[in-house]
């Protein structure tokens, strides 16, 4: 389905309706809105608005078996599931997602996402920089960012709007969600704890229960008194001073923030909408999310592991996985659009690569970065459509390839972002945000 | 619907067309003049890897892109020509039309290419490649083989901000010369201070120190050595007194020369609070209690930093300390190896250490551990490390720094490793299994020491780096061990020299410290040299070589910079914040409260430092970058500070509890009648190793005296200090 030409200057619908009201939101303006304005053809207030929350399913989702099924093909390519109709016409999904079936016109499907990286780590770093690693990656280092991961970016270019952190690692902090040249002041806060706990409390953030404010005031001024080096030569020359000082002030400003410490208790939300989002680490991640963004945040990385499924893949997916993906994303999309955010809310979900379209004697299936299929909805991302396709068996796209690089410039050019624009690191060179990309017009 | 041949009729149509261009071009014009024939390998192959087309994430990787295989960087011209010529039926290159050719039109993007534009139609890269198709793409090997690669200038003093490009000569077999500057790839070993266009002109930065420039050409390589001195301004003349022209010692002496070429004045001798923090830190990972400060600050022995060092290289925590260190690059790795094994693994490198092992023996003890592991735990090695491979690759990189596992799948990029040379290294360890008999398991040697390589499949000897293949012995380990150890050996006693000076400098002569290799030369040969020797004259006694370099002036330098030394980050010029270990850290911590912490699994009163198992689970030493022990890279350890780290140390209860514990070293401090002057040193000592300033006595007594209670006072003080980037870092 090629929906080019509907818009053909490139500006949604949603983007004339916005450009009619701006005046009315002049408070918001400010130069910064209006040069992103000028870049991505969205007014200042859709840009501030905007945000983005990547479900990221490490190991990879094996989208053969989910979202891009294929019922015709041999046995032992075709798995165990079977289709069912969505609330789109003409479009199928897995029958372990007919919760996800039925928020089918909310996202879009991209069944030919390609890229020739067939390795965890390598991938994981593709898929959230845009950026394929280099020959001396090192997918152990903690971050191993080579390049600015996604939220990074937004995090330096749109920088925090509240004073919420603008850049959110749920439940633990992804390797490759790191900032790499852009510094600490666009690193993410990472949750490292599960919302899913009963007793799940964002740790550290809260000074100790029996101190006070004026304590806490006394505190940070004796600090200042006995830390001899946060104002020293020393602190102008070393990067490891540098960066610390910096922290501390984003420390600082998240530990007195009533928005973080509301957004942060999950534990206020009605367990009627606990109960749909899924009582597990997915589900309460999701919402987590959503509540994060309600908030202010400007990216969301929830990176859930589990979906590396080279043994017993079908069994897996239907007992455990699916039921999980399948309230979560569903009650994501509905719930986000319910409360008016998606317009405003981009979601994509992805796993770092697909999985082959032959099984293997394990009745599992193996890495496969050639072909696979990501979900983009909200954020002014067209809802229902599928974009490219994949060859009879999945294991290529057949038409309208789409590499991490086009993904990663259609997210930033959503948020707002010229895709093309370069950082320059701080020994000097230039990078571009994006290296190639090209955004999906047909989606946007 | 289109009638499709066969795809071998267009192959073969293809062929006969590319005969008949070759045919009439060798009768029509005759033998071609020697001077303009295109020659594959030299001419042709060259330009793919010039403008990235055989790169890794290109037409280099495993799998190709799009169809089209490439050798990655360009090391198997003969599969090359087949991949553009024979495969893609043809369509790569058009005699018939050389512009028209695919390998042209993707190149130039007139046709879409997933690369982008790599080359432009106006540039004589594009020339070669064009005429090369015109004259019958043909396989014509160059008879004369590149010996050598020699780069102009290839030392040479530039100033910030300047440019210089660089000339290139191939050196052919039979002595002629041929520029190739246009042919080469280039690669600068510190993006920060130099970088080079690929067309080959150095751009220089604006921080002084010293660059290597690589220049690679087929499988030669060779580098121009760029020294950026500190600019001569007028208004900060460099201070010609205190430029070091005096004579120290050999390791100061290397380290002045180079600094005196830089007009870069070094920062004075840090005090003796810093040095005992300082050098507690590094050589047994444990913080100065206040009494021991107490002690070495009032001693008035001239002598006493040497006494100090004496003494700390006597304590038992010194082999506590660097057994965590080794465990981490010899993978004692519970979860492959289970309690026991990993267990007496590490308890074989603590004894080693503790009974001041040199490290040549400890080197081989593991490299050719054979027998029972229960009476040779250092056999564990094999276990933790099953494949062959990566066995190999895993001890060079370990005890030679070097990186052979490029290698295992093409020829090293930047270095003279072959695929041979990786799989003559492997077939050491090809006979190498661990077995279970009756008797337990041991380290069995079975077969011949040959690996299979992958190409074709045909067998590879052992033979070491560059060598020849070892005689007939009864595990060919022993020569491999003794070859890796020996004081000849180009590596072993320089990777070990090089990652102590990292361990004490924070930053090794040659970075990163498990990359040595002729294109990542040291920024200070002499220096490594002088350390080397060093380490070779002591037998490989690694203490010796701590003694040497603690003694230094380089490494008892101030942190505090000045206007010649403030950019410089890699002469030695001042003393760095180097990052504490997360186990260091969490040590330290417990020690100033007087409140030990209690590890999973552990018995409670374990330190940190001495947690032989990386899987014990603890927030805090994950939190602050413990390693895995999933490779043998020191990267493993290092961490980026984040905002997390800090507010735990802020905000964390588990920390907080250790202050207000009624046993704690700051309840002991409330109740015990001293006056808040003589509490604050205590803590002051406690904490930063140092008595605090008359200012800063003043206000924190200040502080003491409007806190609503004593308690309050010094936990806000312990809370304060611990946060203080004094105590979060070693400096």
């Amino acid at each position: 389905m090629n929906k080019r030409g509907q818009f053909c200057d490139n500006v949604s619908r949603r983007s004339f309706l916005r450009v009619g009201s701006a005046g009315a939101f002049g408070a918001s303006w400010s130069l910064s809105g209006l040069l992103q304005q000028q870049a991505s053809g969205f007014d200042a207030q859709t840009v501030d608005e905007r945000s983005l929350i990547i479900v990221f399913l490490k190991g990879g989702l094996s989208t053969i078996d989910t979202f891009d099924m294929k019922p015709d093909a041999p046995a032992e390519v075709r798995g165990e599931f079977d289709p069912i109709s969505t609330n789109v016409a003409g479009t199928q999904v897995c029958n372990h997602l007919p919760l996800v079936s039925r928020q089918m016109d909310k996202f879009s499907l991209i069944r030919s996402c390609t890229h020739t990286i067939s390795e965890h780590g390598k991938a994981d770093h593709y898929l959230l920089t845009g950026y394929a690693p280099t020959p001396a990656f090192k997918a152990s280092l903690k971050p191993n960012n080579e390049r600015p991961s996604m939220g990074a970016v937004i995090s330096k270019k749109l920088g925090a709007r509240g004073s919420v952190p603008s850049y959110v690692c749920l439940p633990d902090m992804h390797n490759s969600g790191g900032a790499s040249f852009l510094g600490p002041a666009a690193a993410p806060l990472s949750i490292n704890a599960d919302p899913n706990d009963p007793g799940f409390t964002i740790r550290d953030v809260v000074p100790p229960m029996d101190l006070d404010a004026s304590r806490l005031d006394n505190r940070n001024e004796l600090l200042a008194t006995v830390d001899r080096y946060q104002r020293s030569a020393e602190a102008t020359v070393n990067n490891s001073l540098q960066s610390l000082n910096e922290f501390r002030e984003r420390a600082f400003s998240l530990m007195t923030s009533a928005e973080a410490k509301q957004a942060f208790n999950i534990h206020s939300e009605p367990s009627s909408v606990r109960d749909e989002y899924g009582r597990n680490s997915l589900g309460q991640s999701c919402l987590m999310a959503r509540r994060l963004v309600s908030a202010g945040v400007r990216c969301v990385l929830v990176s859930h592991i589990g979906w590396d499924t080279h043994l017993n893949n079908f069994q897996n997916l239907k007992n455990d996985l699916l039921p999980n993906l399948d309230a979560a994303m569903a009650m994501l999309y509905k719930d986000l659009a319910d409360r008016g955010m998606l317009d405003s809310t981009m979601v994509l979900v992805t796993g770092e690569f697909g999985r082959t379209p032959q099984i293997n004697d394990k009745a599992g299936r193996d890495h496969w970065g050639p072909c696979f299929t990501a979900m983009l909805g909200g954020g002014g991302v067209a809802g229902g459509q599928i974009l490219g396709a994949s060859d009879k068996t999945a294991a290529k796209p057949a038409e309208r390839p789409v590499s991490p690089e086009d993904l990663a410039a259609t997210i930033h050019h959503q948020l707002g972002i010229n895709p093309e624009d370069e950082f320059i690191t701080p020994e000097g060179r230039p990078i571009k945000i994006v290296n190639q990309g090209h955004v999906l017009h047909e989606l946007v | 619907m289109k009638v499709r041949l066969p795809d071998r009729y267009i192959l073969i149509a293809m062929m006969l067309l590319l005969a008949s261009t070759i045919e009439a071009s060798e009768d029509g014009i005759g033998p071609a003049d020697e001077q303009q024939r295109v020659y594959f390998d030299t001419d042709v192959a060259p330009i793919l890897s010039r403008h990235g087309c055989n790169s890794s994430p290109c037409h280099g990787k495993a799998e190709g892109q799009n169809g089209f295989k490439l050798s990655v960087f360009g090391f198997d011209p003969p599969a090359d020509y087949e991949a553009i010529v024979m495969d893609g039926r043809g369509r790569r290159v058009f005699p018939a039309a050389a512009e028209k050719s695919l390998l042209l039109t993707k190149a130039t993007g007139v046709v879409p290419h997933g690369g982008g534009v790599r080359l432009s139609a106006k540039t004589t890269d594009y020339d070669v490649l064009r005429n090369w198709i015109e004259s019958g793409a043909r396989y014509i090997e160059n008879p004369q083989k590149l010996v050598e690669l020699r780069v102009s200038p290839d030392e040479k003093i530039l100033a910030f901000g300047s440019e210089q490009p660089l000339r290139v000569t191939a050196v052919f077999d039979d002595g002629s010369h041929r520029d190739v500057t246009s042919l080469c790839r280039y690669r600068t070993n510190n993006e920060g201070m130099a970088e080079v266009s690929e067309e080959g002109v150095v751009k220089v930065g604006q921080s002084p120190g010293h660059v290597a420039i690589m220049a690679g050409f087929l499988d030669q390589m060779s580098i121009a050595q760029i020294l950026i001195p500190n600019p001569h301004s007028a208004d900060s003349p460099p201070d010609i007194q205190s430029l070091p022209t005096t004579d120290v010692n050999p390791i100061d002496n290397a380290i002045n020369r180079r600094l005196s070429q830089l007009n870069i004045v070094a920062s004075p001798r840090c005090d003796d609070a810093t040095y005992l923090r300082r050098v507690s830190l590094d050589i047994i990972g444990t913080l100065p209690t206040a009494s021991e400060a107490r002690q070495f600050l009032d001693d008035t022995d001239p002598d006493k930093r040497v006494a100090l060092v004496d003494t700390l290289l006597e304590r038992e925590e010194y082999a506590r300390y660097w057994s965590l260190k080794w465990s981490d690059l010899l993978r004692v790795d519970r979860q492959v190896l289970g309690h026991k094994d990993a267990y007496a693994y590490y308890k074989w490198i603590r004894d080693a250490l503790a009974t001041d092992l040199p490290v040549d023996d400890f080197a081989r003890s593991v490299i050719a551990a054979d027998g029972r592991l229960a009476d040779h735990p250092a056999g564990t090695f094999f276990k933790a490390v099953p494949e062959s491979g990566k066995r190999s690759s895993l001890l060079s990189q370990v005890f030679l720094g070097v990186r052979l596992e490029c290698a295992e799948c093409h020829h090293h990029p930047f270095d003279r490793i072959s695929q041979n040379d990786y799989h003559g290294m492997r077939a050491f360890f090809e006979p190498v299994s661990i077995v279970s008999t009756s008797r337990g398991e041991l380290v069995n040697v079975d077969g011949e020491p040959v690996a299979k390589h992958p190409r074709d499949g045909s067998d590879v000897p052992a033979h070491v780096l560059g060598q020849e293949p070892v005689g007939d012995t009864s595990d060919a380990r022993d020569e491999l061990a003794r070859w890796m150890t020996s004081p000849d050996n180009p590596w072993f006693a320089r990777n070990m020299a090089n990652r102590l000076w990292a361990h004490f400098l924070g930053r090794g002569v040659i970075e990163p410290v498990d990359d040595l290799r002729e294109t990542n030369p040291p920024s200070n040969p002499e220096l490594l040299d002088v350390l080397t020797t060093i380490l070779i004259d002591n037998s490989f006694d690694t203490k010796a070589l701590i003694r040497s370099i603690v003694a230094t002036e380089a490494y008892q330098r101030s942190t505090t910079p000045n206007a010649t030394n403030e950019r410089d980050n890699q002469n030695y010029s001042r003393a760095t914040f180097k990052t504490m270990d997360a186990e260091v850290l969490m040590d330290a911590i417990s020690q100033a409260t007087d409140r030990p912490e209690k590890f999973p699994g552990h018995p409670l009163g374990i330190r940190a430092i001495d947690l032989w198992d990386s899987e014990a689970k603890h927030y805090f030493l994950n939190l602050f970058g413990r390693p895995l022990r999933k490779t043998s890279c020191e990267c493993e350890r290092i961490v980026e500070t984040n905002v997390s780290q800090v507010l735990h140390v802020l905000n964390s209860g588990e920390l907080q509890s250790k202050t207000a514990h009624p046993a704690s070293r700051m309840s002991r401090l409330e109740t015990s009648g001293r006056s808040a002057e003589s509490i604050i040193e205590e803590l002051y000592l406690t904490y930063f190793s140092r008595r605090p300033s008359a200012e800063e006595l003043e206000r924190v007594v200040a502080y003491f005296d409007r806190a609503e209670s004593r308690q309050d006072a010094i936990e806000d003080l312990a809370w304060s200090l611990m946060n203080s980037q004094e105590f979060l870092f070693n400096h």
